[in-house]
């Protein structure tokens, strides 16, 4: 039922579409978005024309002004068809699980640029490549960069550059020299292409797309580790990519090619690397130091975040480095301290818009991908098509087999060959190639490219974005999370938590020395001047708060060892309690701050280690497209506080052996299931069932967990509402 | 002997430590470094209140249990010796080492790691995972929305799946057993230096 709404809207949406366009056919050419700025001065004529014819017949009941409003019309309804069509597939059940939803888009894509071609009888608008690079992409790679997990990022950046940089060096050149090699067979007809455009072809359909990659990637749920490989190549690799084809397109140019000029291009790329790098850093501290006095202005924070990074993107352009990585660098460094200075209403807006932009984003790409295909200029040469498809597989799978032969000796997790034939499959082309391809400059054979590089993107999104899903369950990838009996479950669960343990107790995440450095001077110097101040003030109350909410969330009612140390501890720690009262709203206000420190740290550090974590929950990884996490902090909060009830509650009963009362609590909080991820990550309940509970309780309370202030009991209790409804 | 560099001569016992647990000397250079790190009043040994203060040990739901398994017997303090012993499970395991015959169980093989993991389960020692100690645990691992039926339910389906002589206690060997398609020896393993 709902899929022929959908259908039926998209219909009429095209319809009405068209019928615009066409007005306009004989007065502009339909390019919407060949600069979608320099069609606008094209309204003023056609708007004084409109006036004048206007003025001469009277006053009309009835009138239409198409031309004034086209430029943000057409965007606007190039963004409703991609959103009406995501809608439309998720409402179609089935299909998405067997279809990616990047094929779907294409399709669409396909559908709708058919159609243009009919009304119009011109090929339709192309994704023009500076729409794409400069508003379509970011997107993306900002939220890509923003929720990247840093901790597992980082522990296999070292196999995440190999494959990126000489994996991609690899590529573009085995591919390039072999399609060579192609040409030069006399029967292929194609004996004018040379090396150096083959090379050129080489280095822009080399590169593994990151769109596509989260696209699919995100629909098969394989581990970690395997994800964050392809998917941080995909990020990386851009750096290699820019300077490869910007060097092999200047070569084409030049006459003769000198060896320093290949000495400049091989410096270029480190340049170009770390310099993408560097701006992004810059700009990342400067959203920090600016996000640090915005405590006045709340409203208008994460448009910081969104305006600093962007900035740093178009900042790279400028000096020709690469654009991702200066997102990606900017994004990792600001998430660090912007997440203290930033409130927790700006947090939200931040990650939802983000994911708004991207997904917007990713599904208007894909549906131009689909409409530019359309095109009468195709230039179609069997061997060429075929090998080129042929040479990107099997250059990649041989690039993946050598490299990860070398990798498995220098790492500590192999890479099984499981996960390399995944690494290898899972290398799909998308927009970028299709961008670059058009930037090329016009030879003779540039729509051969043109045409070889759309198949070789709708091979790679079709063929290979379909079958991966099958070909993971059929190979038992492992997967994130399949537990396979329960008890193997728990104890891997187990393990888990004592490995995660045992790593911060040796200080295995600082344990580089350069990482201890870091730390360091992070903690010492940059937190100083990036963070805002009263979040790192009064630490000994933070301290004791912190404690006390870790001893109570943990419950532990029969380990006698533990109990003495809780109480020994805060004997030690309650004399810094004794303040005026004037001073505990601003104890209070501190609190609420450092409370949401502890949790979002723990969301953090959560992530790796604990997976999944209990086996009657989904989970959804945290690079999710569709889904967004449940707002953590204010979950955690209120999980801390129905654990604190619960054990103490329990351990009042556990005498009495009354479980009629812990079942109360339970069943008079109204509890959903949601997608969560974390044992401290709670259901939705109505927190005010629980005051009752907890107001008959506190004078047990303070007997049981030792020297436990009644004042702070209350100041909870006040505390409560504000900390627990905020969302 | 093999002791390279003189920073290492610092620590004391390195020869020792290095033969029991077959770390490098920059293994035991930088762990000695932490243990100072650690070790807040500066006088040789670690009490639990060194341990507790990580602070991302907090904040893991078996920290607690954790830093008991580096303090076996009741002791309250630790000297380094011990400190790297506990950490040598960790260490990953080398394949195809020469076992001299009657040479002692290395720290970080297969077995050791797992009775590691099965001291966390079995706080009275007595060589066996009871239901009420498996609930214990459960109950810290997992989120509070899982009701107690639940658990015990959990709790009785893992017993049941393990116990194979059905005391309806989990011994160490059927907790091997039912941890062996698990690869242990890379679960249990984290690089110490980079």
């Amino acid at each position: 039922m709902a899929e022929y709404w959908t259908i039926a809207l998209l219909g009429c949406l095209s319809i009405p579409y068209s019928i615009c366009a066409s007005v306009e056919l004989s007065a502009v050419k339909p390019s919407v978005l060949d600069g979608n700025v320099s069609s606008l001065p094209y309204s003023q004529p056609n708007h004084s024309a409109s006036s004048g014819h206007h003025s001469s017949e009277g006053l009309s009941l009835f009138v239409m002004d198409y031309s004034h409003v086209k430029a943000p019309f057409e965007i606007v309804m190039w963004i409703m068809l991609a959103s009406l069509a995501k809608l439309g597939f998720h409402l179609y059940g089935r299909l998405p699980a067997v279809v990616p939803e990047s094929c779907l888009l294409i399709l669409v894509g396909l559908l709708v640029g058919g159609a243009m071609y009919k009304v119009w009888q011109q090929p339709p608008p192309v994704l023009s490549t500076d729409v794409f690079f400069l508003f379509l992409l970011p997107p993306i790679v900002l939220d890509a960069g923003y929720f990247l997990p840093i901790r597992i990022f980082f522990d296999n950046l070292g196999s995440i550059l190999c494959y990126a940089v000489l994996g991609t060096f690899w590529n573009v050149f085995g591919i390039g020299v072999s399609l060579y090699g192609i040409c030069q067979v006399q029967s292929f007809k194609l004996s004018d292409v040379s090396l150096l455009q083959t090379l050129l072809f080489g280095s822009l359909i080399a590169a593994v797309d990151p769109v596509a990659v989260l696209s699919v990637f995100e629909e098969i749920h394989v581990n970690e580790q395997l994800h964050i490989l392809v998917f941080g190549e995909s990020l990386l690799n851009d750096a290699v990519t820019v300077v490869l084809y910007k060097l092999f397109k200047a070569f084409c140019k030049m006459q003769v090619i000198s060896l320093e000029d290949v000495l400049v291009g091989i410096s270029q790329f480190f340049i170009v690397g770390f310099g993408g790098v560097a701006v992004g850093i810059f700009f990342g501290l400067i959203t920090a130091l600016t996000t640090r006095f915005t405590g006045k202005i709340q409203v208008i924070e994460p448009l910081f975040v969104f305006l600093y990074s962007y900035l740093s993107y178009l900042t790279s352009e400028v000096f020709h480095y690469s654009g991702i990585m200066a997102i990606i660098a900017c994004a990792v460094t600001m998430k660090q301290y912007v997440e203290f200075n930033i409130s927790q209403k700006s947090h939200i807006t931040v990650k939802y818009f983000m994911k708004m932009c991207s997904s917007v984003s990713e599904t208007l790409i894909f549906i131009f991908l689909g409409v530019s295909t359309v095109r009468d200029n195709h230039e179609w040469s069997w061997p060429f098509v075929c090998f080129t498809v042929f040479f990107c597989l099997l250059w990649r799978a041989l690039g993946v087999l050598f490299l990860t032969a070398i990798l498995n000796k220098l790492r500590i997790n192999t890479v099984t060959f499981k996960d390399q034939f995944i690494i290898a499959y899972g290398g799909l082309r998308g927009a970028i190639c299709f961008s670059l391809v058009f930037l090329l400059d016009d030879f003779p054979r540039k729509r051969l490219f043109i045409t070889s590089t759309i198949v070789v993107i709708l091979f790679t999104v079709f063929i290979q974005g379909m079958t991966i899903k099958p070909l993971v369950e059929l190979l038992e990838v492992k997967r994130t999370g399949k537990p396979t009996n329960v008890s193997e479950e728990i104890h891997s669960r187990l393990l888990d938590h004592i490995v995660a343990g045992i790593e911060d107790i040796s200080g295995h995440w600082g344990h580089h020395y350069w990482k201890d450095k870091f730390e360091y001077y992070n903690k010492k110097y940059l937190k100083r001047i990036l963070v805002r101040q009263n979040k790192q003030s009064k630490s000994s109350i933070v301290h004791f708060y912190e404690k006390l909410e870790k001893k109570h969330a943990v419950e532990s009612p029969d380990s006698v060892v533990l109990t003495d140390l809780p109480r020994e501890q805060r004997q030690l720690e309650t004399s810094p309690l004794q303040l005026q009262p004037g001073e505990l709203d601003t104890i209070k206000s501190i609190l609420s701050h450092s409370l949401h420190h502890i949790r979002r740290k723990n969301f953090l550090t959560n992530i790796y280690y604990l997976g999944d974590l209990s086996i009657f929950h989904k989970q959804a990884p945290a690079y999710s497209r569709h889904t967004l996490q449940p707002d953590v902090n204010s979950d955690e909060m209120k999980e801390i506080q129905f654990r604190r009830h619960s054990c103490q509650s329990r351990q009042d009963n556990q005498d009495n052996n009354k479980l009629n009362d812990t079942n109360q609590i339970y069943s008079g909080c109204t509890r959903q299931k949601q997608l969560t991820r974390s044992c401290t990550i709670g259901p939705e309940y109505k927190s005010d069932q629980l005051h009752p509970t907890e107001a008959t309780h506190p004078a047990d309370r303070s007997i049981h967990r030792g020297d436990h202030p009644p004042s702070w009991t209350t100041d909870n209790q006040q505390d409560k509402p504000s900390i627990s409804f905020e969302k | 002997m093999g002791a390279t560099g003189s920073a290492v001569s610092r620590v004391p016992g390195a020869d020792e430590i290095q033969k029991e647990t077959g770390f490098s000397s920059a293994h035991i250079y930088r762990l000695y470094d932490r243990f100072q790190v650690l070790d807040k009043d500066d006088n040789g040994v670690l009490s639990r209140r060194d341990l507790q203060s990580i602070g991302e040990l907090a904040v893991n739901p078996l920290g607690d249990r954790i830093i008991d398994a580096f303090f076996p017997n009741g002791v309250e303090t630790i000297d380094f010796r011990s400190f790297v012993r506990i950490l040598a499970h960790f260490r990953p395991t080398e394949e195809n080492r020469q076992r001299e015959p009657n040479a002692s169980e290395p720290l970080n093989s297969r077995n050791s790691k797992l009775k590691f993991a099965f001291q966390l389960y079995d706080q009275d020692k007595d060589g066996k995972i009871s239901r009420a100690e498996l609930l214990q645990v459960l109950r810290m691992m997992v989120g509070v929305e899982v009701t107690d039926e639940q658990l015990e339910s959990i709790a009785d389906r893992t017993i049941q799946e393990a116990d194979l002589d059905g005391d309806g206690t989990i011994s160490f060997e059927e907790f091997k057993k039912s941890l062996e398609k698990v690869n242990i020896e890379q679960k249990m393993s984290i690089r110490f230096l980079r």
